[in-house]
């Protein structure tokens, strides 16, 4: 009771003390210096349209390191966490039904295009490494809806992890090689504006974002489900 | 130089390369694992290098090739050189602790234990607050998940409550950050410290709070830190260690990057908060018996005195180098000492502190448990005790007096409970049970202790400039630990050897007053050393520490600053410790010994640190410490200090349990030599008194008197009804340091003299008895005197030495100790004190009862059947209680070779008023030749002694067995002795005064409400981890209306 | 007052109340992906400019004058990183729960329920 009434009142106080992030913030007008830089340099210095992505993966590119490393941390993690045991005979308490189990089948190759379109595209459009990797995720996803049992090939996931990232830093170590600083992308040409070989390196990193957040995603939810129907039985 | 992003790189390549690497064989990973830290620790030590050899000093990195607002940067100067190099050090020595799990676990471990020091390295590196959050939800997620390195229960629910409290800061420091950057327009620090006007409002102040309480719950402040204290408890010790220590550094300096932008006014409250979670961990710490979450309340509390200097420090406006010193000294010892006794605890794998004997099996565990409790008590010479001196120093320059109160209180708290610990660990009842120790766990554990000391000893010698005579007290320890192996007489002679040779160096370098306390405490120890020569056996670690508490004392004599006097005092509270730690059952002796002393040593310190600083001449402090006018407060404080030292009324209750449970050599130490290091210290006061003349000093010196008094008269009642031979003399030695304190405080030129004298004679005199009766308990076993008697027959040599102390001890003609009492009531009169000198008198009475009870029941009356083979006491023993002797005679039969150069001494001070004729010394109030008085009671007592003798010549001499008893046999023997309870009489007279035991009473409920008040708050922590959150948000909101709104 | 920060604000104390409310684990972490989501609705809000466009350079806009037209591009970019942020530290956190009821004892006098926070109360003090 005297815990309850400590919540509410708890909770009317953080909406009282948040309370001056709405009222004395008014809305914006305009760019603030900082945003108008990077709006303009990006068209100018790093050829490339999407100036999130610019932000993203070369300005604050050690943040987007991070968030990688995140991701990489949280399988791991997970894998360190959950031993996966050898399943053995049927599992299948729950079945798909065969809209599903069809539907998957013809959507899934669709989505994984789609996924790689968005994370090649990552510099020209919406969207971009951790967007497509996540389709590319999601394809997976679908397929174990469809098919409870399915064994998914960790060797590959995992290689291609390990793989992607390693690569992503070593070309932000290339940048520190020739052009004396990490993760710097202009050491490849900048190419034609909005083509999708420009921009420099922004595109392959990009690229091996997609790859790797595809694998660590589809990683998470397999080791979930694997350790989710050790319990049921 | 190596650009220090390589740190990053090699750490993150190898990391997203082991999954692959580890198909190769975990040979292949284990060794680029190792080879990759060592990598990263030698990188930032090359920039060390180059820091200290000048070619460089430090360097920004810009990222992506654009300049700094733009994109991300670090920085890598100096603060951040050393706290990268102290963590990579520390990963690398976890690592190699942890090794046995790398081999065994899946290869996860070793990536996510890479990442995590990466992003410890980046926290202290990046100057971008989003890139703060990003290392900061990096080294959660990989703690989270290391915590996992052991699937049990336990860890994994600590686990999630510290995955619930560290996504409350995550969110709170990612709206926080959001803001600043809607105010600011910016993500870089130093670009965002430049705009920091535009943090306006309300809204604007909540910014900063946010981010800025996000940092403060990653340290654990009291009493949001619940979940943490889980995480200490239930983790494996190897990761705890980064834990508690590495990223909590990472922490903290993320929080010191940050503080520019906190407007100054807030710093205060950010001191408070961290002196709250100082002061609180440490109390409920007391109750606290695991040591693994003893730890953990331990290193939250000094996370919080770390928070504390550097916020009070700031909130003063001290510059950067005090800063560095302060906060840096506090730094390094709770980084290498905790994260060593994390490790520690994980080898010993006791649940229960009680239970650490098995320690003793591996001594050299024991001496680096013992190294880090030091270091973490903040005793010298480790840089904890530079730190808390300079930071007292400053506090009492700013008047705080709460912070003082506060951090030493609490520190005297954490004193208790480290020492408890240690206590255990040397003394609880033997065990023999093995640790099991692989190299791999020794060794890290062996590197932080020598880098600790290597540390200490740099920063002492170096940087404080401390001359080679003032650390000699350790250098002996060092030199006589060299010398372990050999047997207790070689030793013996060593330390004579060097303690000579050190006497020697001192006579140059002293004079006047000087001379004589050097004299006193030094050549006094230098006699007993020969009676520690009777114990047979090695005697392992007695020596070291014998020699460094004799140096340590003389020193103190020639310190010249404050702070060398204090560092010497400590020095010798520390040596004196572990000598006493040497006796049998002395857990809890040795503990109360330590904590009283270490309070007498705090009010000393605020009484220094209240105390103007005495200009920098090259003379010792007893010259220089009234050229400044000391105020009262610093001399009220400084007398309670040495008061507690030398066991005055009310503080006494440490004195005759550590004097009866040390071993018997020690306690002749204790009483002859110890003590005198508080007398020392009250001349230093009366010095400060006598040279500051326009102070009114009437009432402290009343008080100081009357304590006196009272302690004499109290003291040798207690000291009358004791049954154990130790105690009772413990006793004597409290009344006896009573009357010194008594006639100093007459504060008159013969009052003085009577106090030296005095002081000269108990020494000589506690040496004679204690050294006596150590001889008589050897050989007896037995420290009950019921338990002995008539042994003048067996013990001839020792009775006449204890007849000669009892003599002198009880101020009866002709021993010096009648003049020197003569002159003790002559001051008393002088000074108008008569009530007190009747008292006085009254006390001396009482001395007589338990005096004799020492002889009577000890060596005369019949001998009981089992002694009758009992052998005279070894001569070791005899020689200095014989030197003695001789000393006593010669002051006593020409006093005036002693008392003219002692008069001349005190002329500097108080001038004289005596007179001398010849032998005689005149008085105002009469005169006292001491030669005479020889003469004459000897005349008087030879002439009927001879008499007698001559008529029992023929007298028979009755067997002492040939009686016959008829009597029932009682059920506790000892109680139809006429030696047990002997004075039951005068018990009923005066008992009353003492029966109460209202010293006793008083310090057990002290303690008993601080802990149970300790006990009571800890039930805060439920376990609950929901509720934890709730103190979470509910302590966000109070700070918030604390701080807020301005 | 922008309507989408005040909506992250209520998905924030709703996350909250969540968090301190609810006592079985799965719950608890539901109200931190409020919590985390409200707070990512913040972020993007607190970019948002009225009637401007989304920070990509096409035919639409003009690279000279883009500075005028789009929105701040920088909370977007940031909250892709606390997004992604959030997830692992939600994946992570249910990976907890299940090896918790796995160390669980399913004892028939066991009555803790190991789905509840009340029954991982054996460390305190």
């Amino acid at each position: 009771m005297i815990r309850t009434v400590l919540i509410y009142a708890t909770l009317i106080l953080m909406v009282i003390i948040f309370f001056p992030l709405l009222s004395e913030i008014k809305p914006l007008s305009q760019l603030n210096p900082l945003a108008k830089r990077y709006v303009e340099d990006s068209t100018k210095n790093l050829n490339s349209p999407n100036i999130v992505t610019s932000i993203v993966v070369t300005y604050r590119g050690l943040d987007t390191l991070g968030e990688v490393t995140v991701l990489f941390l949280a399988t791991t993690g997970i894998g360190f966490l959950i031993k996966r045991r050898k399943k053995n005979g049927e599992k299948g308490a729950f079945q798909a039904s065969e809209i599903l189990q069809t539907g998957s089948l013809f959507l899934f190759p669709i989505i994984i295009l789609f996924g790689t379109y968005i994370f090649l595209h990552g510099h020209l459009t919406p969207g971009g490494g951790f967007q497509g990797g996540v389709l590319i995720a999601s394809a997976s996803v679908l397929l174990i809806m469809a098919n409870v049992n399915i064994k998914l090939n960790h060797t590959v996931l995992h290689f291609i992890e390990s793989l992607s990232g390693f690569l992503y830093v070593i070309i932000g170590t290339i940048g520190l090689f020739l052009l004396g600083s990490f993760l710097d992308p202009k050491f490849l040409p900048l190419g034609k504006f909005g083509s999708l070989f420009s921009a420099g390196a922004i595109p392959i990193i990009y690229s091996l974002i997609g790859l790797k957040v595809g694998a660590e995603l589809t990683n998470i939810v397999d080791s979930l489900r694997a350790e989710g129907m050790e319990d049921e039985k | 130089m190596v650009n220090p992003l390589y740190m990053f790189i090699l750490f993150l390549a190898f990391g997203f390369l082991f999954a692959i690497l580890d198909k190769m064989g975990r040979k292949v990973t284990l060794t680029l694992f190792y080879g990759v830290l060592l990598a990263n620790f030698i990188i930032p030590l090359y920039w060390i290098w180059g820091i200290f050899s000048g070619t460089t000093s430090g360097t920004e990195i810009s990222t992506a090739g654009f300049m700094a607002p733009i994109s991300i940067n670090l920085r890598f100067g100096f603060e951040e050189i050393i706290i990268v190099l102290l963590v990579n050090f520390l990963g690398l020595l976890s690592a190699i602790y942890l090794s046995d799990k790398f081999k065994k676990s899946s290869i996860n471990g070793m990536i996510l234990f890479m990442v995590l020091l990466m992003s410890i390295d980046g926290l202290v590196m990046t100057r971008d607050i989003f890139n703060i959050f990003v290392f900061l939800e990096i080294l959660s997620i990989a703690t989270y998940s290391l915590i996992a390195i052991e699937k049990n229960r336990d860890s994994l629910s600590a686990g999630f409550k510290y995955m619930l409290a560290g996504g409350i800061a995550s969110a709170f420091i990612l709206i926080g950050i959001i803001f600043l950057y809607r105010f600011t327009g910016t993500l870089n620090l130093d670009d965002m410290i430049g705009k920091s006007h535009l943090l306006v409002g309300k809204a604007g102040f909540l910014s900063l709070y946010l981010f800025l309480f996000a940092i403060l719950l990653e340290l654990k402040p009291f009493p949001a830190n619940g979940w943490a204290l889980d995480v200490y408890q239930a983790v494996n010790e190897g990761l705890v260690a980064i834990i508690a220590v590495a990223s909590s550094a990472a922490i903290f300096f993320v929080l010191y990057k940050f503080l520019p932008l906190v407007p100054s006014e807030y710093y205060g409250y950010l001191g408070g908060v961290g002196l709250v979670t100082f002061f609180f961990s440490n109390l409920i710490g007391l109750k606290q018996k695991n040591p693994n979450r003893l730890l953990g309340y331990s290193s939250i509390a000094q996370m919080g005195l770390l928070l504390a200097t550097l916020s009070i420090l700031k909130s003063f406006g001290s510059n950067d180098l005090i800063i560095f010193q302060i906060v840096g000294g506090l730094f390094i010892n709770h980084f290498l000492a905790k994260a060593a006794l994390f490790w520690l605890v994980g080898i010993v794998k006791k649940n229960d502190i009680s239970a650490w004997t098995n320690l003793r099996t591996n001594p050299s565990l024991l001496i680096f448990l013992g190294v880090f409790i030091l270091a973490l008590s903040g005793l010298p010479p480790f840089p904890g005790f530079w730190a808390k001196w300079d930071f007292v120093m400053i506090l009492a320059s700013k008047g705080s007096y709460f912070s003082i109160i506060g951090i030493l209180l609490a520190s005297l708290f954490e004193i208790t409970y480290l020492f408890r610990w240690l206590g255990f660990a040397m003394k609880k009842t033997d065990s023999t049970e093995k640790i099991d120790l692989p190299i791999s766990k020794e060794f890290p554990i062996a590197i932080s202790a020598i880098a600790l000391l290597v540390f200490s000893v740099v920063t002492t010698y170096f940087f404080k400039e401390f001359s080679f005579i003032q650390i000699l007290p350790l250098v002996g320890l060092v030199l006589m630990y060299l010398f372990g192996y050999l047997p207790v007489k070689v030793k013996g002679f060593v330390a004579i050897v060097i303690i000579s040779t050190y006497a020697i160096k001192l006579y140059s370098l002293v004079s006047g007053l000087e001379l004589f306390f050097a004299a006193i405490l030094v050549v006094g120890s230098l006699v007993q050393i020969i009676a520690t020569m009777y114990r047979s056996g090695k005697r392992e670690g007695f020596y070291p520490f014998l020699v460094m508490m004799i140096i340590a004392i003389g020193n103190l004599v020639i310190a010249k600053t404050y702070l060398s006097f204090f560092f010497q005092w400590e020095l010798m509270t520390i040596a004196s410790y572990f000598l006493i730690m040497k006796g049998k059952e002395v857990t809890s002796a040795g503990l109360k010994y330590i904590i009283f002393s270490m309070g007498a040593a705090y009010f000393i310190m605020t009484g220094f640190a209240f105390a103007p600083v005495i200009p920098a001449i090259n003379l010792s402090l007893i010259n220089t410490i009234g050229m400044k006018h000391i105020g009262i407060l610093s001399l009220s404080l400084l007398s309670i200090g040495f008061l507690i030292k030398i066991g005055s009324l009310g503080f006494h209750v440490w004195v005759p349990d550590t004097y009866n449970k040390a071993d018997d050599d020690t306690t002749s130490y204790l009483s002859s030599i110890v003590s005198k290091a508080g007398i020392f210290g009250f001349f230093l006061l009366a010095v400060a008194i006598v040279k500051n003349a326009s102070l009114d000093t009437e009432l402290l010196l009343t008080i100081i008197g009357w304590i006196g008094v009272m302690t004499a008269i109290i003291a040798s009642i207690m000291a009358a009804f004791q049954e154990n031979v130790k105690k009772l003399i413990a006793y004597s030695s409290i009344g006896q340091l009573g009357y010194i304190i008594l006639a100093l405080s007459a504060f008159n030129h013969i009052g003085w003299l009577a106090a030296l004298n005095l002081t000269l004679n108990h020494m000589l005199f506690k040496l004679m008895i204690f050294l006596a009766i150590a001889g008589v308990i050897m050989r007896t076993k037995t420290t009950n005197m019921y338990e002995m008697g008539g042994l003048i027959k067996k013990m001839p040599w020792s009775y006449i030495s204890v007849l000669m102390g009892i003599i002198g001890l009880s101020g009866v003609p002709p021993l010096a100790g009648f003049g020197t009492k003569w002159m003790l009531y002559n001051a008393l009169i002088e000074r108008g004190w008569y009530l007190q000198a009747g008292a006085a008198l009254f006390a001396s009475g009482i001395a007589f009862l338990y005096l004799f009870r020492l002889i009577y029941t000890v060596f005369l009356g019949q001998a009981k059947p089992e002694h009758k083979d009992i052998k005279a006491a070894p001569l070791w023993l005899l020689i200095p209680q014989y030197i003695a002797i001789a000393v006593v005679m010669l002051i006593s039969m020409k006093p005036i070779l002693l008392l003219k150069p002692l008069s001349e001494m005190i002329s500097v001070y108080i001038p004289t008023n005596l007179g001398w004729v010849g032998d005689k010394l005149i008085t105002v109030n009469g005169y006292w030749n001491g030669s005479q008085v020889m003469n004459v009671t000897m005349i008087i007592f030879g002439i009927p002694f001879l008499w007698m003798l001559f008529i029992t010549r023929k007298v028979q001499k009755v067997k002492q067995f040939n009686i016959v008893f008829a009597a029932e046999r009682p059920d506790r023997p000892e109680t139809t002795h006429f030696a047990h309870n002997m004075y039951a009489h005068y018990n009923k007279a005066m008992g009353f005064l003492v029966t109460p035991k209202l010293a006793i009473k008083f310090w057990d409920r002290v303690s008993e409400w601080i802990s149970s008040s300790g006990a009571t708050l800890r039930n805060f922590y439920s376990g609950n981890g929901q509720t934890y959150l709730l103190q979470i948000i509910l302590y966000f909101i109070i700070l918030y209306s604390i701080m807020g709104g301005k | 007052m922008i309507l989408t920060t005040v909506l992250g604000f209520i998905l924030i104390i709703l996350g909250i109340w969540g968090m301190l409310t609810q006592k079985n684990l799965f719950k608890m972490v539901i109200g931190f992906s409020i919590l985390d989501s409200g707070i990512h609705l913040v972020i993007v809000s607190l970019g948002y400019i009225k009637d401007k466009t989304a920070p990509i350079i096409d035919s639409d806009i003009l690279a000279n004058n883009a500075s005028s037209q789009v929105v701040d591009p920088i909370p977007s970019a940031l909250v892709l990183t606390a997004i992604v942020i959030g997830l692992a530290v939600t994946a992570l956190m249910l990976t907890y729960i299940i090896q918790l009821v796995n160390t669980h004892n399913f004892d028939s006098k066991n009555m803790k329920d190991p789905l509840s926070i009340t029954s991982y109360e054996e460390l305190k003090w």
